[in-house]
């Protein structure tokens, strides 16, 4: 870690808060919700309703999806975008999209509040400098095969660029378990805090890519000491387009929410 | 359309385009046709002899895919629609530019039954208005970004129609560009300057090129005939419709409070009802002139809602001024008689209803 120049917590006094809006993440814990993908008009509005209503803070959805496969559904695109800021001006809720093509950074920072590196590009450096340059605030997912330095020295890359605002997010690594999608890494979150400043997510929905977990692994990353969630919720899930599988409805991130707030309440009374 | 395929997608955007094409030219036909009733005895608009010949100088161009019969079947449609709009007479309402300009939007919503009729200069409105080609004019005459729009005024001062309504129109621009552009490979942007100043951030932000160009809308209207490459247009919502071109981002503009107001001018003044007056005067070259008319304003507790001076001779100007008030209102009557007799040259130019889109 001796690489850290700007990352490492020794680089600033206290905790770095990124400001989005009204909401403050890093200060207040965040939850952050929304459909995995873009897939219309109607289903991001609905999507944004269910979400606003069960207490999110910020409106997720993919219209650049980087997929396994190159015949998957690659999103909406400019189009998807689109719908997602109206969905969000709409309910009132700032949103975050993932960009994964360097030429796209600047076309997606017109739409989005902060925008995200997938854990498939967290080490394409070039396009690191690029969110870097373009100044909103990063969510940055940790690679499915990396270590906390590296994933660490990703970050540096945006911080050297001159934007303070990045976020980490756990969304789980490679290991030969096969039961869950990933393994989640809950140690990543107090490591993360021993070693930066920076505050840090966990996205249970891609960890576990169940949806019967993404409930339990909230709560664990809210009592490892987690600065906020990242969770994929669709209204209608059986029609979703991509990882239906783990999204939850709209009654089910009411509930999450519900009992997130509750533990960090008894977890703070501690 | 560089480097591309030629297929049925291809193929298929190349016909939506010439169709666009084609539907600009009816548009500007019937608009022509329209014209013409202004010159015709009402009486005299069939004239099949005219008709004849116009169609056997086109079936005279038939060739094995534009069949003769196919000409005439065409123009029997095109003549039989021409001769009603000669008929029906709409009423018509030039405004300055191509059409899917702003003043266009602009007309449009001060009443969507005017036909919009594109003039190249704003002398052209005031000419035609006067001649009683066009029964009202649509004309910009101050932007909150911009400022007044001068030469508007000076036309006004020369000429003797009235103020016969005004509307205040937001000015959101959008990016535009030919379907199928990719917008990642856009690098140049044409509008008009101003246009291009209101949207300074904008495209410093997506590092494009701004390429001045005489008139949003003409922009727009250029970049669909011409299709440069990786090149957009900055320009209204109405001229992506109107030239079938793609909305790559609406409200571009750097500040959301650009707003145009407009006149709206004719032959003949209002009877009288509206929350707005507008006149115009000189007065003498010395010290205090301008203010003593404007003290007549302020004792009676008038809002004026725009001064603006054009210069009538070297080192005599003249003053525009729009205020609250109704004519029938004694107190504005008073008013302006006094006005009449401590200026030169007063004109009023009308009480007409002030509308705001915003």
């Amino acid at each position: 870690m001796k690489n850290l120049k700007l990352a490492a917590k020794s680089a600033k006094e206290g905790k770095t808060v990124v400001e989005v809006g009204d909401v403050r993440i890093g200060d207040e814990f965040v939850v952050i919700a929304g459909p995995c993908s873009v897939e219309s008009e109607q289903q991001v509005l609905e999507s944004a309703i269910a979400v606003k209503e069960a207490g999110a803070k910020v409106l997720r959805g993919g219209a650049f999806k980087p997929r396994t496969s190159p015949y998957a559904f690659q999103g909406l695109g400019l189009k998807g975008l689109k719908f997602l800021k109206k969905a969000g001006n709409e309910v009132g809720l700032p949103i975050i999209t993932e960009v994964i093509d360097p030429r796209d950074v600047s076309w997606v920072c017109e739409y989005a509040d902060i925008v995200q590196i997938g854990a498939r590009n967290m080490q394409n450096f070039s396009l690191l400098q690029e969110v870097g340059k373009a100044g909103k605030p990063v969510l940055l997912k940790r690679g499915m095969y990396s270590t906390i330095a590296e994933w660490l020295n990703c970050a540096e890359y945006i911080l050297a660029e001159g934007n303070p605002n990045v976020i980490l997010c756990e969304r789980g690594i490679r290991t030969f378990e096969t039961y869950t999608r990933n393994t989640l890494d809950l140690s990543a979150i107090p490591s993360v805090k021993e070693v930066s400043h920076l505050p840090i997510v966990v996205d249970p929905s891609h960890a576990t890519g169940k949806l019967s977990l993404v409930e339990p692994m909230s709560l664990a990353a809210v009592a490892a000491g987690a600065d906020g969630l990242i969770i994929e919720v669709h209204a209608n899930p059986c029609e979703a387009l991509c990882d239906g599988a783990q999204s939850l409805d709209g009654p089910g991130i009411k509930q999450l929410i519900e009992k997130v707030n509750k533990l960090n309440a008894a977890y703070k009374a501690l | 359309m560089k480097d591309e395929k030629i297929d049925l997608s291809y193929v298929r955007r190349k016909i939506d385009q010439l169709d666009n094409n084609m539907l600009q030219l009816l548009q500007k036909r019937m608009e022509v046709a329209r014209i013409s009733a202004v010159f015709k005895d009402p009486d005299k608009i069939d004239d099949p002899k005219r008709e004849s010949e116009v169609v056997k100088a086109l079936t005279d161009r038939e060739n094995a895919l534009l069949k003769g019969e196919f000409i005439e079947s065409l123009y029997s449609l095109i003549f039989k629609e021409s001769k009603r709009i000669q008929r029906e007479t709409t009423t018509l309402a030039a405004f300055q530019g191509e059409h899917g300009a702003y003043s266009e939007s602009a007309c449009r919503l001060w009443n969507p039954n005017f036909a919009p009729m594109p003039c190249e200069e704003f002398a052209d409105i005031f000419r035609g208005v006067e001649s009683g080609i066009y029964d009202y004019g649509v004309i910009p005459v101050e932007n909150t970004l911009g400022g007044m729009v001068g030469q508007v005024n000076g036309l006004m001062l020369f000429s003797d129609v009235f103020v016969v309504g005004a509307i205040k129109l937001p000015i959101h621009h959008c990016l535009l560009a030919t379907p199928g552009t990719d917008y990642r490979s856009i690098r140049r942007v044409y509008s008009h300057p101003q246009a291009l100043s209101q949207c300074r951030e904008y495209l410093r932000r997506q590092n494009f090129e701004p390429m001045r160009y005489y008139d949003t809308a003409g922009a727009a209207k250029m970049l669909s005939k011409e299709n440069p490459a990786s090149s957009a247009a900055i320009a209204g919502k109405l001229a992506a419709s109107y030239y079938n071109l793609e909305i790559i981002q609406e409200d571009i503009e750097d500040l959301d409070t650009n707003q145009t107001r407009f006149l709206i001018i004719a032959k003949e003044p209002t009877r009288g009802d509206g929350n707005k007056c507008s006149i115009c005067f000189c007065t003498d070259d010395r010290a205090g002139a301008l203010f003593k008319v404007l003290q007549i304003f302020a004792d009676k507790n008038i809002n004026l809602t725009r001064i603006d001076s054009v210069p009538e001779h070297p080192g005599e100007f003249a003053f525009f001024l729009d205020f609250d008030g109704n004519l029938k209102d004694p107190n504005i009557q008073e008013v302006l008689s006094r006005v009449e007799d401590v200026s030169a040259n007063y004109r009023f130019l009308g009480c007409y209803e002030e509308r705001s889109a915003l």
